[in-house]
């Protein structure tokens, strides 16, 4: 088991490294899928005493949500916006990878700092998770397109998806799945707000959201 | 009925009000049906607030559901917001009712999501599994972004979406620290269904793991005090309170972001217990509180648009709460008997603010000079929620800030106690000469003539005189109150 968990874990890494070097926005769109799939198995890997009724629910569920609807909502609000393809970071491409690197060792040095190495499924769950979160965050900073942010938070939310089932194997499945259904809410809203801001401004770069000061 | 049942009753109440509100044929009806399901829920609000007064804490549906003394004071003020402010709800869009601005679809949707914020909030409140608590929270960024932009110009888009980032990614914050509290609890054996619940967490916080713990703390403090508008993590703030209809800004300020603030008091006896009381959390908390008073201050000292003012007075009060908090024994006293003031002044101070912005069509407060005489109802609203802002004596914020500065005094906290006085001080000379200049300054424009309804009235009636009474006399009933929920905060069960 313990093996399978830490191959998933990699292919989060490498998806989210690969997520900060890409310039189109389709490209970025099917990494956020990609992590969506993989993270379905990790339920049905970390399940405690064996694959679980729950634990294939849940797993199912989050393949459903993050790996296929979230991708089709913002597919389909990236065709309606109808915008340039490109991601326009304000930090280049490759900068961005290496700043991807630093967070790596920057998540590693934290967890080992809160102790954080010693998850009996996998020593890794944990600075990826945190990882993660920083690349979500760097992603919603460091790019112009509203789309791009509504990836980066995404992003974050599957990093902390990565701890919540490696590392607490007792949440329960009710806690889940209200998370889940927020993040949902939270796409479907954003991507309904990325409309609004198409049609009331003509484009959907946020740093052009600037009427509001003082 | 029991406690559990009415427990029950608490979440299901506004969201079939809300879906009762979708099926409404007209503007007027949603107007009436939010006064009834307000009606309804504060009534099955009040009920379970009295049986927890009487019989102590009450747990419902396996213990997930769960109301104590503390959830159920802000549960009090929280039904005290909504009434008063759906009060002022019909009188605020009859004019855009009429000229057909604020048609039967927005009416729908708008009591739609009013509801929907009201059952968003009961959850967080009622919760007793932090999974489920946090949940309620990012419901309500969710549910309350589209309030915002109820007419839909560039400049409510632009503060919806900066609403919805900073919020969102703010409270992703508080839910890794949510994971982080759990993790702290991994070694200690819980069976699974209580692994997240609350009042589980509280007996075993001596045995949790500290330094998770501490981590955790500090994710928490930085999600939820974006929610909470806190300094330096309060810039969705100002915009989305200017550009939102006063009664949903009403909303915001007089209790969304102190949802956010009781999260964080749920944790004080966690963290302190994990440490040992060592205090660190509270030092925390001193820090955001003095910083957010500052920051305000020096945004309001040159604040000319009424509701930007009024979205940093928010960030200041909520400081001063924080403050509060962070001082321990009297000063959680004052801070919660602050939270009650100032969810009260908030409502008065932002419906009056809204009413006489479409009276003067516009909210700078220099064109509204005498504002007094042109419109005694809302003027005298205005002005007089301005002087209980900044503190004046007699009225109610004088009275729990007076205890704060004693609290600081008594625990030899002089540094606090000067940073408080010099923010709390820039603000009252900020805010007096627009006080003076509404009420008595020479006018600037003619306003549309005031139209002023019972309802109205009985709003700044009561507002205003609870805010005088409190600052007299506190009732022995709602003093108990507040002392048991302080108990809860200071971590005894």
């Amino acid at each position: 088991m313990n093996a399978y968990i830490d191959i998933i874990l990699l292919a989060l890494i490498v998806s989210n490294l690969l997520l900060l070097g890409f310039s189109q926005i389709r490209s970025c769109i099917n990494a956020v899928a990609f992590q969506g799939v993989a993270l379905g198995a990790l339920p049905l890997l970390a399940a405690a005493g064996g694959v679980s009724v729950w634990a294939a629910l849940l797993g199912a569920f989050t393949i459903g949500l993050k790996g296929v609807i979230f991708p089709r909502l913002l597919l389909h609000a990236y065709r309606e916006a109808d915008v340039r393809h490109e991601v326009e970071p304000y930090i280049g491409f490759t900068a961005s990878t290496l700043a991807g690197f630093a967070a790596l060792a920057v998540s590693a040095w934290l967890c080992s700092r809160l102790s954080l190495f010693g998850g009996d499924l996998s020593s890794l769950a944990a600075p990826v998770s945190f990882f993660m979160v920083f690349v979500g965050l760097f992603v919603i900073v460091s790019r112009k397109k509203a789309i791009s942010q509504i990836l980066g938070y995404l992003v974050m939310d599957n990093g902390m998806y990565v701890f919540g089932v490696v590392m607490l194997r007792e949440m329960p499945l009710l806690v889940d799945l209200a998370v889940l259904m927020d993040a949902f809410a939270a796409v479907f809203v954003m991507g309904v707000a990325v409309y609004h801001i198409n049609r009331e401004f003509d484009h959907m770069n946020v740093d052009q959201l600037d009427r509001l000061k003082g | 009925m029991n406690a559990p049942a009415m427990m029950w009753m608490l979440l299901p109440l506004p969201i079939l009000c809300g879906l009762a509100c979708l099926a409404c044929g007209s503007a007027r009806a949603v107007m009436f049906t939010v006064r009834a399901g307000v009606l309804a829920s504060a009534l099955a609000a009040g009920v379970c607030v009295g049986v927890v007064h009487v019989g102590g804490p009450a747990s419902a549906a396996g213990g997930w559901l769960y109301l104590d003394a503390l959830s159920s004071f802000h549960l009090a003020v929280m039904m005290a917001v909504f009434s008063l402010a759906s009060l002022c709800l019909p009188g605020h869009f009859r004019g855009e009712m009429r000229d057909g601005s604020f048609g039967p679809e927005q009416a729908r949707r708008f009591g739609g999501l009013w509801f929907g914020a009201l059952a968003a909030m009961t959850l967080v409140l009622v919760s007793n599994n932090i999974g489920i608590m946090w949940a309620g929270i990012e419901a309500t960024t969710l549910v309350t972004a589209f309030l915002i932009c109820t007419h839909r110009t560039p400049e409510s888009v632009e503060a919806m979406w900066k609403y919805l980032i900073i919020c969102s990614v703010g409270v992703a914050f508080a839910f890794m620290g949510t994971l982080l509290a759990g993790a702290a609890a991994n070694g200690l054996d819980i069976p699974a269904p209580e692994a997240l619940l609350w009042t589980r967490l509280r007996q075993e916080a001596p045995r949790l793991d500290p330094v998770l713990m501490r981590a955790a703390f500090i994710f928490l403090m930085v999600g939820y005090g974006t929610k909470a508008g806190l300094a330096p993590m309060h810039s969705w703030l100002p915009d989305a309170h200017s550009q939102a209809p006063a009664p949903v800004s009403a909303l915001f300020s007089g209790f969304m972001l102190n949802t956010a603030l009781y999260c964080v008091m749920r944790y004080l006896p966690l963290a302190g217990g994990a440490s040992g009381h060592a205090g660190w959390s509270l030092r925390l908390l001193l820090f955001f509180g003095l910083a957010s008073i500052l920051i305000a201050a020096s945004f309001i000292f040159l604040q000319n648009d009424l509701k930007r003012f009024l979205a940093y007075s928010s960030v200041e009060h909520l400081g001063i709460i924080a403050v509060g908090l962070g001082l321990g024994g009297l000063g959680t006293f004052a801070a919660l008997l602050h939270t009650l003031n100032h969810s009260l002044c908030k409502v008065l101070a932002f419906c009056a603010a809204g009413r006489l912005g479409q009276m003067y069509g516009t909210h700078d407060m220099r064109k509204m000079a005498g504002a007094l005489r042109a419109a005694p109802v809302w003027g005298g609203a205005l002005s007089g929620a301005l002087l209980v802002l900044i503190g004046a004596a007699p009225f109610a914020m004088f009275l729990s800030e007076f205890l704060i500065l004693r609290a600081a005094a008594a625990g030899g906290s002089y540094w606090t106690m000067g940073l408080f006085l010099l923010g709390v001080g820039i603000v009252f000379m900020g805010a007096l000469r627009h006080a003076v200049g509404l009420a008595w300054g020479e006018p600037v424009m003619e306003p549309e003539k005031e139209r002023a309804g019972g309802a109205d009235r009985v709003l700044v009636v009561v507002a205003l005189g609870a805010l005088l009474l409190l600052g007299l006399w506190i009732p022995g009933l709602l003093w108990r109150m507040i002392e048991d929920a302080v108990r809860i905060v200071e971590g005894a069960s």
